[in-house]
């Protein structure tokens, strides 16, 4: 089967140059065969790398350790779904899903796009299939994932014990996902710059692909997060690590362009912002690829590491350079004749929130690459860790989540002072009531009570406005939740928007809470002693060893009370991987996490000393399950701003855009 | 119009200077050296009391653990050894010959007080390599 792969590869790659070639001649010569005939050519790119991937597929769930990445990803004792999951465990693998995903995505595009279009659409393939070039360049020249051993060996490394989890089987991919569909509002805006064909059109298309990006970065992010909160039990979820400030980074950007466009698409400014923004995503996405699959900055995550590094140097340099080179080039033809009227409108609320996502953008990023500028500047290695980003992004966020509340409540371009007092009214209230009783119930860490009361403000904001516009329907005799039906399918973006709020003030108020109320305690019992953290108390009954196929366990069993009532039992466990091509990693703690809407228990086996003497450590996390709460409701949210219309009336050009014509 | 334009471009002043202020004093406060071993040991005594990040190759058998769960070790870079006290999680991938990164206290008595450890298995090739050393025979 890898044979097939391995020709597929090649094919791939030379097809992908052959479409960049064949529709950049074709527009530039008006000669719509050749058009034509790059489209039909990136399709089959798709189907090439779905049979590459497939037949990779094939010889990991055979395990067929002649193949390098066969032998070093998996084993034997492996189960099929993590057979199936080292497609992207290792670094070509990783790779080739990229190509796969990209070419999927681009392939999507071509279908859905004009073929009579010789002047626009021809361009955005070309930057497609020249950014596929280059990752079909690595896994075709550098890391072959159908490359083979001089001899067969028996047996392969396996899969790290910590990487066989559900969470870490689709964390990967989700962030992929969203990865590589940033390509895709870039190929348009690229195109809409050589081209020069710079009306909105492109923004519009743009807007739906990041929107759909957007969402798998954030779910990706959780995920990793989540996986992280289980698997690595040290009782947090976000490290500040490299390899996660390299998803962070295009996440807020991208954030922050979803925003600015929607001031493009009403009245045409901002586009050299939107450019620029679009670049720069771009580029952290590039860039955050890079860090992590090259090993210049070192992370806890134990890639696979490669020198493909100075490949991807070139070629970011490349992007860079070509990029603000025809931005520069088309500068002039960028100008609006719009003008901002005034500081209190939503235009200025939308122009701060921008520079505060790419403030902290910036932040994110100096702080990742410190040791490097450091070492270079003083030739030191200067670190900068968790303190200074959470020092650095605490007020941004906290201002942001302002603004979350701020911007539905002052109108497109000049807000008037009667309409600003009486929008304001409640939820400013609201904001008191949340601040003046969570004080009075003792809560005096100031950065804890201001994101409460703000995320308050925020909920009160978004629900007026569904109240408001409820009421103007029900008023009218309509039932309420049929009201509020029709009024989110009418207008999708903007409701949906807010639920995408309301799902991030969830997440904020589980980050609060967890990162500045959680307690930890250790303690050495023997069998029989107890011990006690927050209103909870555990005692200690016994430790159990058990042996499966994969390892040796040892399972603690501690009773959780609370109140003088026995409440549940847990087993935090300490495993030992007993295949030896797990060697590096042998050793796995399993915590044991009981998680209600009020807390996380979050218990550690940290030692055993003796058969009945062991070590734990326990963690109160408050409210953490708010967080993943929060990340369904972001992503039911995204899901309705992406629907399709399935309005039956006629489709008017305004509504077909778009447009938010209902509220100014 | 000017007077808009003015009270924006002010605007986005504060906001690029506080958030350049915020950048400055968390790097002012919180950096901390990153520092092989030699480097450490040529630094003595200003490293003394001074927050430092240092990485090596823990020494074989060198791991004792107490029962409270705090651990002792030692690290190498090849020619110089430190000896390090932790307390803290220790990190599942934690072993013998693995590279161990830890940040914390270089005291007086010579003795590394760290609070925060963090390992990273060995470069995946190498051992891939030895693995199939041990495996070539029977195939």
């Amino acid at each position: 089967m890898y044979q097939i792969g391995n020709v597929c590869v090649y094919f791939a790659f030379f097809l992908s140059l052959y479409t960049v070639a064949s529709s950049l001649i074709g527009a530039r010569s008006k000669h719509s065969d050749l058009v034509v005939s790059g489209r039909n050519s990136a399709i089959s790119v798709f189907v090439l790398l779905l049979i590459v991937s497939l037949s990779l597929v094939y010889e990991l769930l055979n395990t067929n350790f002649n193949l390098r990445y066969v032998a070093l990803n998996t084993s034997t004792d492996l189960p099929a779904i993590y057979r199936f999951t080292a497609l992207w465990a290792g670094q070509a693998g990783s790779l080739l899903l990229w190509c796969l995903v990209l070419s999927l995505f681009s392939s999507i595009v071509v279908f859905f796009s004009d073929k009579r279009d010789l002047n626009y659409q021809p361009y955005v393939v070309a930057v497609l299939y020249t950014v596929l070039a280059f990752f079909l360049y690595l896994i075709t020249f550098v890391e072959n994932p159908f490359s083979l051993l001089p001899f067969t060996p028996n047996e392969g490394r396996g899969l790290n014990p910590i990487l066989q989890n559900g969470y870490m089987a689709i964390h990967p991919v989700t962030l992929y996902l969203g990865y590589v569909g940033l390509t895709i509002p870039f190929a348009f805006g690229m195109a809409a710059l050589i081209s020069g064909r710079l009306n909105d059109d492109w923004i519009r298309q743009s807007r739906r692909w990041t929107i759909l990006a957007w969402t798998f970065l954030s779910v990706g992010l959780l995920l990793g997060a989540r996986w992280a909160y289980l698997e690595l039990g040290w009782g947090g979820y976000w490290a500040w690590d490299p390899v996660e400030n390299a998803a962070f980074m295009p996440w807020l950007t991208a954030t922050a362009f979803l925003h600015s466009i929607m001031i493009q698409e009403r009245n045409g400014m901002l586009r050299k912002w939107n450019i620029i923004l679009l670049i720069t995503t771009f580029f952290l996405t590039l860039f955050g690829t890079f860090i992590t699959r090259s090993g210049i900055i070192s992370s806890v995550h134990s890639f696979a590491q490669s020198d493909i590094g100075p490949l991807f140097l070139g070629f970011i340099s490349f992007v860079l350079i070509f990029s603000f080179g025809i931005f520069l080039y088309r500068i002039k033809e960028l100008e609006s004749e719009e003008n901002f009227d005034s500081i209190i409108s939503r235009e200025s609320a939308f122009i701060f929130n921008n520079l505060l996502f790419l403030g902290a953008a910036f932040a994110v990023f100096l702080g990742t690459i410190f040791p490097i500028i450091s070492e270079a500047i003083t030739g030191e290695k200067i670190l900068v860790g968790p303190p200074f980003f959470n020092k650095v992004n605490v007020p941004i966020g906290l201002v942001l989540i302002l603004l979350m509340g701020i911007g539905p409540l002052v109108s497109w371009r000049k807000a008037s002072p009667d309409t600003l007092k009486k929008n304001f009214l409640v939820p400013i209230v609201v904001t008191f009531i949340v601040g003046t009783v969570l004080f009075a119930l003792n809560i005096r860490d100031i950065t804890a009570l201001i994101s409460f009361s703000f995320c308050g403000f925020v909920v009160a904001t978004i629900v007026t406005e569904f109240y408001k516009g409820v009421s103007v329907r029900s008023s009218r005799g309509e039932n309420v939740l049929i009201s509020l039906v029709t009024m989110i399918s009418k207008n999708k973006r903007r409701y949906g928007g807010y639920i995408v709020h309301l799902g991030v003030v969830l997440i904020v108020i589980g980050i609060t809470a967890s990162s500045t109320f959680n307690t930890e305690v250790e303690a050495t019992l023997n069998t029989g002693e107890s011990f006690e953290i927050g209103e909870y108390s555990l005692t200690f009954e016994k430790l159990e060893n058990y042996k499966n196929d994969a390892k040796d366990g040892t399972k603690a069993i501690l009773l959780l009370s609370a109140e003088g009532k026995t409440i549940d039992t847990v087993y935090p466990e300490k495993n030992i991987y007993r295949y030896e091509g797990n060697r590096e990693i042998n050793q796995e703690t399993e915590v044991s996490l009981r998680s209600t809407y009020k807390d996380d228990l979050y218990i550690i086996l940290s030692n055993v000393n003796s058969n009945t003497n062991a070590t734990f450590r326990a963690i109160i996390n408050p409210m953490v399950s708010w967080i993943w709460a929060g990340g369904l409701v972001v992503l039911f949210g995204a899901l309705i701003t992406m629907m399709p219309k399935f309005s039956k009336r006629r489709v008017t050009s305004t509504e077909n855009i778009g447009f938010n014509t209902e509220n100014a | 119009m000017l007077k808009g334009k003015l009270k924006f471009i002010i605007a986005i002043l504060i906001i690029a200077g506080t958030i350049g202020y915020l950048v400055f004093s968390g790097v002012k406060n919180t950096m901390v050296y990153y520092l092989t071993i030699d480097e450490l040991q040529a630094k003595v005594p200003q490293v003394y009391g001074e927050r430092v990040r240092v990485s090596g190759t823990v020494v074989p058998g060198t791991i004792v653990k107490d029962n409270n769960g705090d651990i002792k070790f030692k690290i190498t870079d090849g020619t110089n050894i430190i000896d390090i006290d932790y307390s803290g999680i220790i990190p599942d991938v934690f072993a013998d010959e693995v590279e161990a990164v830890v940040e914390g206290n270089y005291t007086q008595q010579n003795v590394f007080i760290a609070d925060v450890l963090l390992a990273k298995c060995p470069t995946k090739y190498e051992s891939d390599e030895k693995l199939y050393e041990s495996q070539k025979g029977s195939t």
